[in-house]
């Protein structure tokens, strides 16, 4: 409620602001220190996407895939290629679809390490955020000595990937997956278990279950808000159906929660690669598909889980060199929306919390 | 107990403290890259077939190729240059060469002071030594 004789106060949060994590902009309505509403303001990253999809050839979109969520660059590619191919009906060799699931993973503990460190450093917690990007680093050296770039790898190819792992790969990669049990130790015993990071984030930015479904929330956000569910396990794509792996929920509904599903998933992500690691067959890496790709005229829907939520392609071909329409629906845009129904009430320092357990990436907001 | 927490990060933090140093001391010390990083491109004009696959093979149209037909009616490579300024470096053109003419390199100190400078003349940068052999000195 209002004092007498003072007026509510509107403030303009980003579009350059450290906490926005990217080019977002926030109108935030205030009432002393108290959220009465925000408006989140989008578009600072718009690069059309979309429409340049249209206008180059569908092996020239590919690059342009990782720049979407660009801290989890392969998972976006991995949507798109399989889309591509389930239209033109296309078969991958096995060992491809093991170094795709591979680098997915990988890309989702990236992705998740980032979330974890710059969550931390919203609460300014310094140390977590070093640790959490020492061990990143590990992955993007993966990334580059494979594919050629750190965090836009551009490796996925229709029919396969670019080229095969080198020598160095697989032991640089079971030297990552024995190390990651302490790693994952330190980034609890650093963050998750400290309580000041405990307090700031415990109860804090509550997005109960009903809400987040009608939200049509995705991701990690859904699975912190108590609801067991993940496209890799709905709808299986790729070969996900043949690794064991659990989908981790939490019912807390919390920015802590939020913040430590994250953790989980890493966990999970873990095991995946190392069932990939051990089942990996020999082989070629890329199927025999023409120059020139022309996919029959039709449509086609394919959707991953992304790092960040449901990513869906819907791509139309006409029939020609070039897609007729491509329409990408990604995770991080969606949930945008659930920023001004949790932030109200609470006060602006915790608002900055609430926003980066969101864990948007404006590339895949904007587009 | 309130307060086990934070006194088990300090013992996180303090182990670390003298663990080994993790960071570079850049530019003094620079580092290697692997093989395949794509950080910038050279040409070998005399292995170009002006075939003009990379050109096409390119998303942003970023290089611009000429070539003269010889007495044999051969084409011959004339001037080839690449607008970076638009490059992603997704190293497309790269797979589409047929001759292997066009390389990726690691070369990654590639900043320059104005716009015309990032029209890279690649016949002309093919004879800069510390170039074409792809490493940073």
């Amino acid at each position: 409620m209002m004092i007498e004789g003072t007026q509510e106060y509107s403030l303009n949060m980003g579009p350059q602001h450290p906490s926005t994590h990217g080019v977002f902009r926030m109108v935030v309505h205030l009432d002393g220190e108290v959220v009465t509403k925000v408006e989140p303001k989008i578009g600072y990253l718009h690069r059309g996407l979309e429409k340049m999809a249209e206008s180059r050839t569908y092996t020239q979109f590919i690059p342009y895939t990782d720049r979407l969520d660009y801290l989890a660059g392969p998972h976006n590619s991995l949507g798109y290629v399989q889309a591509v191919e389930k239209l033109m009906d296309t078969e991958v060799p096995e060992r491809a679809e093991y170094l795709r699931i591979i680098f997915a993973e990988l890309g989702r503990i990236a992705s998740h390490l980032v979330m974890i460190a710059s969550g931390s450093l919203d609460i300014s917690g310094w140390t977590p955020w070093s640790y959490c990007f020492r061990d990143r680093e590990r992955i993007l050296d993966l990334f580059e000595m494979t594919a050629g770039n750190r965090m836009t790898p551009n490796y996925f190819r229709i029919g396969g990937v670019s080229q095969d792992v080198p020598e160095e790969f697989m032991p640089a990669l079971k030297s990552f997956l024995e190390d990651m049990p302490e790693m994952i130790e330190e980034y609890y015993g650093i963050f998750f278990g400290n309580e000041i990071a405990q307090s700031r984030m415990k109860s804090v930015g509550i997005l109960p279950k009903e809400l987040a479904e009608n939200l049509l929330i995705t991701g990690a956000n859904l699975r912190a808000s108590g609801v067991q569910y993940d496209v890799r396990k709905a709808e299986p794509y790729g070969i996900y159906d043949r690794f064991d792996f659990e989908i981790p929920v939490l019912y807390g509904c919390d920015t802590y929660d939020r913040h430590f599903i994250r953790l989980l998933e890493i966990q999970e992500s873990k095991k995946i690669i190392e069932q990939a690691y051990k089942d990996i067959p020999a082989g070629p890496v890329m199927t025999k598909v023409p120059k020139v790709l022309k996919p029959p005229v039709g449509k086609v829907y394919h959707r991953v889980e992304n790092p960040k939520g449901e990513m869906g392609w819907y791509i139309v071909s006409n029939g020609s060199t070039k897609p007729a329409r491509v329409r990408i629906r990604t995770g991080a845009f969606v949930n945008v929306q659930m920023l001004p129904e949790i932030v109200k009430g609470w006060k602006i320092q915790d608002l900055v919390t609430i926003f980066a357990s969101m864990d948007l990436v404006l590339g895949e907001v904007d587009k | 107990m309130f307060g086990k927490g934070l006194l088990k990060g300090l013992s996180i933090t303090i182990k670390r403290l003298y663990g080994p140093n993790l960071t570079e001391y850049y530019p003094e010390v620079k580092p290697i890259l692997p093989s395949r990083t794509r950080s910038s491109m050279v040409l070998e004009p005399e292995k170009c077939i002006s075939c003009g696959l990379c050109v096409n093979a390119c998303p942003n149209q970023v290089i611009i190729l000429t070539s003269e037909k010889d007495d044999k009616n051969k084409k011959v490579l004339q001037t080839y240059h690449m607008n970076m300024g638009r490059c992603l470096l997704c190293g497309l053109c790269t797979e589409a060469c047929p001759t292997k003419a066009l390389k990726l390199c690691q070369v990654y100190e590639n900043a320059v002071y104005h716009r015309e400078e990032l029209l890279w003349d690649m016949m002309a940068r093919s004879k800069q030594a510390n170039i074409s052999s792809g490493k940073v000195e």
